[in-house]
């Protein structure tokens, strides 16, 4: 598939634990497709096969009909892929719009000397991807914080600064872990119009959540894992009339 | 979402903190500027011994504030950059003026040689592995034969600039570097390698999600380190006049390591000083009170024990404990 990241046979596990079996699935550009699944199913464990954190004994992932998987994932950083963390990974000592603005640094030219000497292209730069992170942090309404730590900001605050990050590179591929875990009512709300303004034509989006109001509000089309396999893929319609989905995952446990 | 009012107030506070610690080095420098006019030649020696110290408390301190890792083999690039600068001037009649630019690239070269096979190794097992360099400084160096002057070293003696009294020099050249890094390294600071080490430090999976390795977040903070490093050693060889095996033991290594834990491994120039204060007293204080060494050595065990796999973190809850002095 051309405008497409495609994963084919993969298959994951750590020790004799299986994590992933024989997993193939693809997410499509211009849509926003959802990857739900119980707690353990492996679904950010397929995040960390895709962006290269982990590497599966078997499969292939191809981005755009070109194979990526043996690429170490600073370099699919490079390839345009980008991601949001379940865990919030954002750096400590660094304000707001320094931790957006370092998800663009790899695209700097900025050489040593420039990082050290106030040179005037590395200045030329730091004002552009200021400018950048401003940008981003205004169109998710996060304006207020550029100057604060994360750590003075509530974890769905938190969250969006990650997108943030994220998106400011404008990657080809924007894969966001729990975006909505954490996050009060007026914050989803929120979130889910930040999703769906964020989609377009040629951005591949991957939304792993539990909330699946959001989830059937965003997505164009959903993949379902449990214990490892992808048991369902189709729209939201489609999934939530699935039988084996709404038994293992959607239905109402007291059932 | 909270009101923007409940973060603005730190902002502002954090502005004028930044302003006021300009202005506070700004007043600190202008001081050591001018004490030579006013001090004897005994505490003039001391303090740009002192300030080259501090010079060497900040490649420590900036391994733990960017690298997020311990070493304890500092003394190795120390050496690195002071013999460097003796030898040079022994063997080409140059003085530190070239020495030191020199001993700076010799060490981010050797900076990187080590980072690169030890790349995978952190916390404790970096940290021993840096103790290996320590140890072996000393016998490196009488391995160079006459050329390094055995165990009595070498005299540094050649003046970089002509006309002014060499004294002078040996305490305005640490002065002025001294200040130099301080900037620089805050300039460092917001740079985008700067901003890619901090994250790399705290998240390298994010740091690695977002284009930079962890082998290149281990092997830059390890090169620049060694190389503030190896600078520092050439200040300190000019400004003591002096070089020697014994002055670049492990017990050197272990005072730069306790010399930045004491300054909160702080970057800023106050920081540094108190740390360059720490290591150039104590070794004096120790010589006349000999039974306070197993103490001591307990101690910078104790500390190496206590950052443990996470000292970056371990220092910022001390550094927000002790009231907030972020410094640099
Ligand atoms: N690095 C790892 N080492 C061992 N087991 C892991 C690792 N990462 C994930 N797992 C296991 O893989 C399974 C799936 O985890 P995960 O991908 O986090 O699920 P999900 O994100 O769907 O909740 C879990 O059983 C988890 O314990
Ligand atoms: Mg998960």
């Amino acid at each position: 598939m051309a405008d497409a990241l495609t994963a084919e046979g993969i298959n994951l596990a750590f020790g004799g634990h299986r994590v992933l079996t024989d997993v193939s699935l693809d997410f499509r550009a211009g849509q926003i497709t959802g990857l739900i699944g119980p707690n353990g199913a492996g679904k950010t464990s397929l995040f960390n096969c895709l962006t290269g954190l982990y590497q599966p004994q078997q499969g292939s992932i191809a981005l755009c009909g070109r194979r990526i998987e043996a690429l170490p994932p600073a370099r699919r950083a490079r390839e345009g892929l980008a991601r949001s963390f379940q865990h919030v990974a954002l750096c400590p000592d660094l304000t707001v719009a320094e931790n957006v603005m370092f998800g663009r640094a790899r695209l700097g030219k900025a050489g040593w000397f420039d990082a050290f000497l106030p040179l005037p292209r590395g200045r030329a730069e730091a004002a552009e991807a200021r400018a950048a992170a401003e940008k981003v942090l205004a169109r998710l309404g996060l304006s207020a914080f550029s100057e604060a730590l994360p750590a003075s900001l509530p974890p769905g605050t938190q969250r969006m600064v990650e997108i943030a990050r994220a998106i400011v590179a404008e990657p080809r591929v924007l894969l966001l872990d729990e975006p909505a875990a954490g996050l009060n009512a007026a914050e989803t709300r929120h979130l889910t119009e930040a999703l769906r303004a964020l989609a377009a034509p040629d951005l591949i989006m991957v939304v792993v959540e539990h909330d699946m109001d959001l989830i059937m509000q965003v997505c164009d089309r959903i993949h379902v894992l449990n214990f490892g396999r992808r048991i369902a893929s189709g729209t939201p319609a489609e999934i939530r009339a699935d039988p084996e989905v709404v038994r293992v995952y959607l239905g109402d446990p007291d059932d | 979402m909270p009101d923007g009012m409940s973060v603005a107030e730190p902002v502002a506070m954090n502005v004028a903190r930044r302003s006021r610690a300009w202005s506070r080095d700004a007043v600190l420098l202008l001081a050591l500027a001018l004490l030579p006019t006013t001090l004897g030649g005994f505490w003039v020696y001391g303090i740009g011994v002192c300030m080259a110290n501090a010079m060497a408390v900040l490649s420590v301190s900036f391994l733990l504030r960017y690298g997020g890792e311990v070493s304890i083999g500092h003394s190795f690039f120390l050496a690195l950059g002071a013999y460097t600068v003796a030898i040079l001037e022994r063997q080409a009649g140059v003085s530190v003026a070239i020495g030191l630019p020199v001993a700076a690239l010799a060490g981010v070269l050797l900076g990187l040689g080590f980072a690169w096979p030890s790349r995978k190794l952190s916390g404790i097992y970096l940290a021993v592995a840096t103790m290996a360099l320590a140890l072996a400084v000393p016998e490196l160096i009488l391995q160079l034969g006459p050329v390094a002057g055995g165990y009595e070293g070498l005299y540094v003696a050649k003046a970089p600039l002509p006309g002014i009294p060499l004294d002078l020099q040996r305490y305005y050249l640490p002065l002025v570097v001294l200040a130099m890094a301080v900037v620089l390294l805050r300039r460092f600071r917001h740079s985008r390698q700067g901003l890619a080490l901090l994250t790399a430090r705290d998240h390298p999976r994010a740091a690695e999600a977002f284009g930079f390795s962890r082998g290149f977040a281990r092997l830059a903070a390890f090169a620049i380190s060694a190389g503030i490093a190896a600078i520092a050693g050439a200040l300190l060889a000019f400004s003591a006049s002096t070089v020697s095996p014994n002055s670049y033991t492990l017990w050197t290594a272990i005072y730069l390591l306790v010399g930045s834990v004491i300054s909160l491994s702080g970057l800023g120039l106050v920081a540094a000083l108190v740390g360059g204060a720490f290591i150039t007293l104590v070794p004096q204080l120790l010589a006349a009170w000999g039974d306070w060494v197993p103490i001591l050595y307990g101690f910078a065990l104790l500390v190496v024990v206590i950052l443990g796999d996470r000292p970056a973190e371990t220092l910022t809850k001390l550094r927000g404990r002790i009231g907030g002095g972020r410094h640099g």
